[in-house]
């Protein structure tokens, strides 16, 4: 068959086409699947057990199945539990929004992160248990030690018990939100900061301002942040446990109990463990229930931000702002970075005091300063609990980023039928949020039974497997949001799957950081996986540290010193890391 | 940055590097004897420098301080059970036998001293071994506020009414109350059951099952117990005040800030307070004065038992062994605070008058009630029933008790069910 035109002349040669067409298959390798394979026996450390608790909760003692052992929700204790749980995840919610605001506010208002970022970031490095800390110190009832007291009564003469009945709500909230304000503000404010310029600046033309440009352009273009916002924040609602614990005196657990703490003590007491077991499972569907919620932007859409291939234009960018208002910015921020940054200042002080004076008197007292305190803690076994922690840290964060990141590939990448893909990632949403609770017991049982019990390498790996999933997700989306040229001309190189994990691994290095910053800095604050699951023995840090808060204000030197010291590492870890980190939450990262 | 980062981790691998080479049992791969304890603080410390005292052992020694919850580590489901319990509730002994150990036969005796034997030994096997006494009935004050208001110290319970209300028309606050340690509330219940009705005391002490809700003296001791905390301006700082004091905070509110004359706190309070005292001099000490004329003085025992959690090891008796000396404690009874039992010697003058009245054969003494409750004395118990009773009456005059005590009452029957 010929064809001439232009003086050209083409001919085509073939065969004649013989039988009907096949569709083609693509060609599902094998090899990939064996990337996800470390993974799957890490996350059977929490599955199995899992698995052992849904068990427990519906098997009756008389070995049929059945829902009497939910019967215990009955009990008026556990539905205050209940009602406390739910309320924390209102708070968490609550802060997603003040955080967003505030986002907006220093989005507008450039200047205002200067000395503001920093004084974020510190009290998102140390552990809730030293921010509870830190907490009562200020709210403490004695004028002479408590700051908020003093100045309340120097203004109006008595001050109300700050830690008392109903008021202690004030402390533990400040406390959680004083932890968790600064990472949802980074994070939106990144967040604000990759909405491109040219979109930004067509809806202004078209004269879209105010709400209907909140809720037409920032709203949805944020929704995969405020998906990981959103899931952070409710896993931390849920896990509070030792912010309660520290925080609130004693006559008043009652009233603060939160379904975590109810499960504990439950389990501590002896109680039948069908009716614990049930406990648990209803922490894990209030926290699945509204996990999954949050992270409904997550199915729609690719959890992951646009990717700027280009730097943009500086000449196109945002207009700069006036001097005045960045003076205004500048300002605002000094004075607010200050104000967040105090009750660090207050530990501080306090850990400088000796341990009488820092028992009888406030910070600010000039008397007795010198590092008695810190003489103290080091006798109270904080050393070896230091190096412990370090040891579990850093073998836990090894082995998550060793196993994260070729399951995230895989997952990303690997050709996965799109069910599969599908169900590996809802698996893993719903294992990010999974409370201890659901696998402390029987985890425990089976450490104990393997004559492990106590030792710091299983308690590491728990902390991996418990960071796993959340370190996937997050992987994953590095990785799926690589611009797909890269992807393709790896893929068709002849190094194919090397090429690619080499090019993405290049790219997605923010990603990488923040995984393994976060969890080293997760696993050193950590209280209650290591508490629950292999009980006080391993003397991590924080241990230590909530053993001598038991006497708070004789003990509130040594308390401070050792919540300082405990608080060194991660302060410094997220300071120098915290714009990769946020780089990598977010995922708007630049190649 | 590259530079700071590479140095950063540079010195978290020599750390962790030192550490690998240095102490091969931070791993927890080396086996070690651990002690779990309800110490903290202070008394924490004082028990370390007890244990660098021992000499060289062949083996580490983990100490694990459990706090208030240290019967979770006990229970039938802990993870990883201690080698060596401090047990602050020798009460648990009798529940938790089958899981314990013997004692080694060349110490059984001590555990079958005074008071002790009913509580750790059974068909002849001690199961425990008192390693800390404590008397529960001792109220630290400062002298000089009762000088000043030419008061004594009372000798006897409707003395002790007086003097309260003496020193709150004079305008200072008598009783700082630890409300926030539930233990607090209920020594002092102890004591005023004990020396109002001691036959009730030990019969609920030794009952299989015991309704203290039940008994006509229990209910008279609440009341009786009501009208010395209903009384107004009896508690410094009020009922909220108390409910988040820790018994060192109600010590710094009397011997630091100044703000009340008078605190229930056993013995091992003695380091806080001569730690906190504004004025070295002014610290004093009486006992629990009895309930009426006649009628003994009460002593609340406590204590702490070493208990061996079944199986033991060798390193763990070895360490019992070592720790039953009775030189063994000495640098806890130098740093104050510790009655080692029957020893009545080498202690502070306060402290010597409480241990000697651990040992007179005519003292009205018994182990705390509490303690030897289980679950009815603890936390969700008696501890939670006696806080409400404080809410309803403190500081509201006696005219609220009965009604109060009623409610406790009630609440102490759901509990017991």
């Amino acid at each position: 068959m010929g064809l001439q035109s232009n003086g050209l002349s083409l001919e085509i040669v073939g065969r004649e086409i013989s039988g009907r067409p096949v569709p083609g298959k693509p060609r599902r390798p094998l090899g990939p699947y064996l990337l996800g394979l470390p993974a799957l026996l890490l996350s059977c450390l929490l599955l199995v057990p899992i698995g052992v608790t849904v068990v427990a909760a519906f098997r009756r003692p008389d070995g049929s199945f059945g829902l009497a052992n939910f019967a215990v929700m009955g009990d008026p204790a556990a539905l205050h539990a209940v009602g406390n749980s739910l309320a924390w995840i209102a708070v968490a919610l609550a802060l997603v929004v003040v955080g967003f605001l505030l986002a907006l506010v220093s989005y507008r208002l450039p200047g205002l992160s200067t000395f503001l970022q920093p004084a974020l970031v510190i009290p998102f490095a140390v552990s809730v248990l030293v921010s509870g800390v830190t907490f009562r110190l200020i709210f403490d009832a004695t004028p002479e030690r408590g700051t908020v007291t003093a100045v309340w009564t120097k203004l109006f003469g008595s001050s109300p018990v700050w830690l008392g009945p109903g008021l202690f709500w004030l402390v533990l909230v400040s406390a959680f939100g004083w932890t968790w304000l600064g990472y949802v503000v980074s994070l939106f404010r990144a967040g604000l900061e990759a909405i491109p310029d040219d979109v930004s600046r067509t809806l202004t033309a078209e004269g879209v301002t105010g709400w209907r440009r909140l809720l037409a352009l920032e709203l949805p273009l944020l929704r995969p942040i405020t998906g990981v916002v959103t899931l952070t924040l409710v896993i931390a609602a849920v896990r509070v446990f030792d912010l309660v614990l520290i925080v609130v005196p004693g006559p008043m657990q009652g009233d603060a109990d939160v379904l975590g703490l109810n499960w504990w003590r439950a389990a501590g007491t002896g109680e039948p463990a069908g009716r614990t077991a049930a406990l648990g499972v209803v922490l894990f569907a209030i926290v699945a229930a509204v996990a999954v919620i949050g992270v409904r932007g997550l199915r729609r859409r690719r959890w992951a931000m646009p990717v700027r291939v280009v730097r943009a234009d500086p000449a196109v960018g945002r207009s700069r702002p006036s001097k005045r208002v960045r003076r205004i910015g500048w300002t605002v921020g000094f004075a607010v970075g200050l104000f967040w940054i105090l009750p660090a200042v207050v530990l501080v002080a306090t850990a400088l005091h000796s341990p009488r004076e820092a028992g009888l008197r406030g910070w600010w007292s000039l008397d007795g300063i010198g590092l008695e305190s810190f003489a103290a803690a080091a006798n109270a076994g904080l050393l070896r609990a230091l190096l412990s922690t370090v040891l579990i840290s850093t073998i836990a964060t090894a082995v998550l980023l060793v196993i994260a990141v070729p399951t995230a590939y895989l997952v990303a990448w690997g050709g996965l039928p799109h069910w599969l893909g599908r169900l590996v990632t809802s698996s893993f949403v719903v294992l990010a949020v999974t409370p201890v609770q659901m696998y402390a017991a029987p985890l425990r049982d089976a450490i104990g039974s393997a004559g492990l019990a106590g030792s710091r390498v299983a308690l590491a790996l728990v902390h991996a497997a418990a960071g796993l999933p959340f370190a996937v997700l997050l992987l994953r989306s590095a990785f799926a949001s690589a611009p797909p040229v890269l992807v393709a001309e790896a893929l068709q190189g002849p190094a194919r799957q090397s090429a690619v994990l080499a090019t993405v691994q290049r790219t997605y290095r923010p990603a990488l950081v923040a995984v393994a910053v976060l969890e080293f800095a997760l696993v050193w604050n950590d209280f209650i996986v290591g508490f629950l699951i292999s009980g006080p023995g391993t003397t991590p840090l924080s241990l230590v540290l909530w053993g001598e808060a038991r006497q708070f204000s004789a003990a509130s030197g040594t308390v401070a010193a050792a919540a300082v010291v405990a608080s060194v590492v991660p302060v410094v870890l997220l300071l120098s890391f915290w714009p990769t980190v946020v780089r990598g939450l977010t995922v708007g990262s630049k190649p | 940055m590259p530079t700071s980062r590479r140095a950063f981790l540079g010195a978290s691998a020599a750390l962790l590097a030192a550490s690998c080479s240095g102490t091969p049992d931070a791993l927890g791969l080396r086996r070690s004897v651990r002690v779990a304890v309800s110490w903290s603080g202070q008394e924490l410390r004082a028990f370390h420098s007890v244990l660098d005292n021992l000499g060289r052992l062949d083996y580490p020694v983990e100490v694990v301080p459990l706090g208030d919850d240290i019967s979770t580590a006990f229970g039938p489901r802990s993870a990883r059970r201690p080698d060596l319990v401090m047990l602050p509730q020798p009460g648990l002994v009798a529940e938790h036998r089958s899981d314990l150990e013997s004692m080694p036969d060349d110490l059984a005796g001590r555990g079958r001293a005074l008071l002790w034997d009913e509580l750790l030994v059974a068909d002849g096997t001690t199961y425990g071994l008192p390693f800390k006494t404590a008397n529960k009935s001792a109220v630290w004050y400062r002298p000089s506020v009762l000088e000043k208001a030419g008061l004594e110290p009372p000798t006897q319970w409707s003395e002790w009414l007086n003097v309260n209300r003496s020193l709150a028309a004079s305008g200072i606050r008598p009783l700082a109350l630890a409300a926030g340690d539930g233990w607090v509330l209920t020594d002092f219940l102890e004591n005023v059951l004990l020396g109002s009705s001691p036959s009730t005391y030990q019969a609920l002490a030794t009952a299989a099952h015991p309704r203290l809700s039940e008994q006509p003296a229990f209910a008279a001791a609440l009341r009786l117990l009501g009208t010395m905390w209903s009384a107004p301006g009896v508690l410094a700082g009020g009922v909220e005040r108390s409910l988040v004091q820790q018994f060192p905070d109600a010590i710094v509110e009397v011997f630091g800030h100044r703000r009340a004359a008078m605190v229930l706190a056993s013995d091992f309070a003695e380091p806080v307070v001569r730690s906190f005292a504004a004025n070295p001099g002014d610290i004093a000490m009486f006992t629990f004065p009895p309930m009426s004329p006649g009628t003994a003085a009460p002593v609340v025992v406590g204590g702490d038992v070493m208990v061996l959690p079944k199986p033991a090891g060798d390193d763990a008796r070895d360490l019992v062994r070592r720790l039953a000396a009775p030189a063994a404690v000495d640098p806890w009874i130098a740093a104050g605070g510790f009655l080692a039992d029957g020893r009545t010697t080498g202690y502070s003058p306060e402290l010597t008058r409480l241990a000697k009245q651990l040992v007179t054969p005519t003292a009205s003494l018994q182990f705390d009630l509490s303690d030897r409750l289980g679950r009815l004395g603890d936390i969700n118990g008696l501890w939670r029933v006696l806080t409400g009773f404080l809410v309803r009456i403190g500081g509201r005059g006696s005219d609220v008790v009965p009604d109060a005590t009623e409610a406790a009452l009630a609440e102490l029957k759901k509990v017991e069910s």
